[in-house]
């Protein structure tokens, strides 16, 4: 029971971290909680389709307590030397795009965008292996820009990204927001806005708060920008639940096997109480008494076996570099998978396993109460 | 001199068993009584119905029809939690088999039903200790029944029977499981607690050891008392 409660406490570490991950992946370096676009964005991506009077909305958002930043967006195309690839350009606005977003933090090589760097740009991963452009090569990005005329400039590798999503890493260009008003020829408004709630906000409460303040703008939670991904990690974590039900159904039936042995094998020792004096009641509270010692000692050795591996896994994790680059569903994969160590990856296993004991004994405990003290003497 | 009062009372009773779709008449209408400080053994052939008449007795099952009173409750009309009561209180248990709880330790057998009765630690430690003492279990308390003989673990049978000064002690073939000089010792000791503090002991045996001893004899043929012969 202590080593089942052992492989509970883990795995319940380690799945939990795994869909935490996989939605901080898609807060932090996808799409963030919230994004408002203008009204015919997301039908028609076009470089004109755009919300006009950002800076209103994101102060009024910044002063209900959200943190939110815009982005310009764009396709094109970039070379370097005789490679070419179809790209999506992402104008950011550098300071407060590290507010609702950590892909400057998710670098394999160079350094992140810098203000001052007008013709620095940030590639994504499997991009610049593509174009073979490393830091410092230069790569020609051309396009058409918001006044019909052709968009192209030269610009020079900063920084290449780790692997963040299927997206960004086959086509993602990062730079400012002022490099992309002059390559593309926008002057004023931004294509999206990244809303970030703040922590412990429900989701949806956070959505209908930027609704409110986005009046006529196109405003959706990352689960609808992403309904797959949202119900992948919904069935997932069903599938954990699913699994811990298995598992703890596994060991009840371990235990009323175990308690129904203990009461078999006693059956005169329990006549011979029952004979004694002892009540069916007395005989009820021992038996529960004994499945209440097993279970303490159970939760001792899987707390005891359990902390120091989570916490090895939380700390170290178990490499995955040879999964670098993988994706699930377009979200990627993180290289180190640590385990997630809180009171209730604890809490949880400890609290279902008291439960599950609590209902295996009440079987033979009841069997063992009901027992006919004079068959029970004479029980070889 | 006072006349010993009636602890056992058994008034027509009849005990019938169904063996599968067989019914078994155990006890016919058997009646007999029992007074303090007696030492009396039922005997008779196998299958007579002795065990069964101390299981109705010792409260551990009830009879078909007929009553049975111990200390003037009749076992009949009480309820499973009386019972299990009265047992703890009243009535001591000595078994063929000795069934003592293997993980207990003398000590721990002896004191079991004071404890039950919840009695203080310390009335319990200086009642076991002189029963085990009275036994001749002295220096063995903290062995367990695997660390003792037969002999001994009958004899922690008896002190654990008249630890709560039971109204009558129940032994089913007390001495059936052991050698000529352990039954003439465990004789002997039970002897000697009837002597000398009154304990009414109730035998059903084959053993012609004890039935030499028994003041009384009550012969049990087919469920019903054939010969009841008692002894100076």
């Amino acid at each position: 029971m202590g080593f089942a409660l052992w492989m509970m406490i883990l795995y319940t570490g380690l799945m939990n971290w795994y869909l935490h991950d996989m939605e901080a992946t898609i807060l932090d370096l996808e799409v963030g909680d919230v994004q408002v676009h203008a009204a015919d964005y997301r039908d028609d991506p076009s470089l004109h389709a755009r919300i006009d009077d950002a800076e209103s909305l994101l102060t009024e958002l910044r002063g209900a307590g959200y943190r939110a930043s815009s982005r310009l967006l764009a396709y094109g195309m970039a070379a370097a030397g005789e490679t070419s690839a179809g790209v999506a350009f992402f104008g950011v606005d550098v300071a407060r795009d590290a507010e609702v977003s950590l892909v400057h933090e998710h670098l394999l090589d160079g350094s992140w965008l810098d203000p001052s760097d007008a013709h620095g740009v940030v590639l994504g991963r499997r991009l610049a292996r593509m174009l073979a452009a490393e830091i410092g090569a230069e790569i020609v990005v051309i396009s058409q820009g918001s006044d019909g005329a052709m968009a192209a400039d030269l610009y020079r590798v900063r920084g290449v990204l780790e692997s963040i999503g299927a997206a960004v890493d086959r086509g993602g260009v990062f730079m400012t927001a002022e490099a992309f008003r002059e390559l593309f020829v926008v002057p004023v408004g931004v294509h999206q806005i990244v809303v970030r709630r703040p922590e412990g906000s429900e989701l949806d409460v956070a959505a209908e708060a930027v609704r409110a303040a986005a009046a006529g703008l196109d405003v959706r939670t990352w689960r609808d920008l992403m309904p797959t991904l949202a119900s992948l990690l919904d069935s997932a974590r069903g599938a954990l639940v699913m699994m811990i039900v298995i598992v703890y159904v596994a060991i009840a039936v371990l235990i009323l096997n175990a308690m129904l042995m203990s009461v078999f094998e006693r059956i005169r020792e329990l006549g011979v109480l029952k004979a004694l004096g002892v009540g069916p009641g007395g005989i009820l509270g021992l038996m529960f008494a004994e499945a209440l010692i097993v279970t303490t000692i159970a939760i001792a050795v899987g707390v005891a076996l359990g902390a120091p591996t989570l916490y090895y896994m939380a700390t170290e994790g178990i490499e995955l570099t040879s999964l670098t680059g993988m994706s699930i569903m377009g979200v990627a994969m993180s290289t180190v998978w640590h385990a997630d160590m809180r009171a209730s990856t604890f809490a949880v296993p400890i609290a279902v396993l008291v439960g599950i004991v609590g209902l295996a004994v009440i079987y033979p405990a009841l069997k063992a109460a009901m027992i006919d003290p004079v068959r029970a003497i004479h029980h070889q | 001199m006072e006349a010993n009062p009636v602890v056992v009372d058994c008034a027509d009773v009849t005990k019938v068993y169904r063996q599968g779709t067989q019914e078994v008449q155990a006890l016919r209408g058997l009646s007999l009584q029992v007074t303090g400080a007696e030492f009396t053994a039922i005997c008779g052939p196998s299958g007579s119905g002795k065990t069964t008449l101390l299981n109705l007795i010792g409260a551990l099952d009830r009879p078909t029809s007929g009553t049975i009173h111990l200390e003037g409750h009749d076992l009949g009309a009480m309820g499973q939690r009386e019972r299990s009561h009265l047992r703890r209180d009243r009535i001591g248990f000595v078994f063929q088999a000795y069934n003592l709880m293997p993980v207990l330790t003398a000590y721990e057998n002896a004191e079991m039903v004071l404890a039950l009765q919840g009695a203080p630690l310390e009335e319990r430690r200086e009642r076991v200790e002189r029963l085990l003492k009275e036994v001749g279990l002295d220096g063995l308390e903290h062995r367990r029944p695997d660390e003792l003989s037969g002999g001994q673990q009958q004899r922690v049978a008896i002190a654990r029977a008249i630890a709560s000064n039971p109204a009558v002690v129940l032994a089913d073939e007390p001495t059936a499981n052991l050698d000529s000089e352990n039954a003439t010792l465990l004789l002997d000791i039970m002897e000697r607690q009837n002597r000398e503090r009154r304990v009414t002991f109730l035998f059903s045996t084959h053993d012609p050891r004890v039935m030499e001893r028994a003041r009384r004899i009550i012969r049990v043929v087919d469920g019903r008392v054939e010969t009841d012969e008692h002894r100076t």
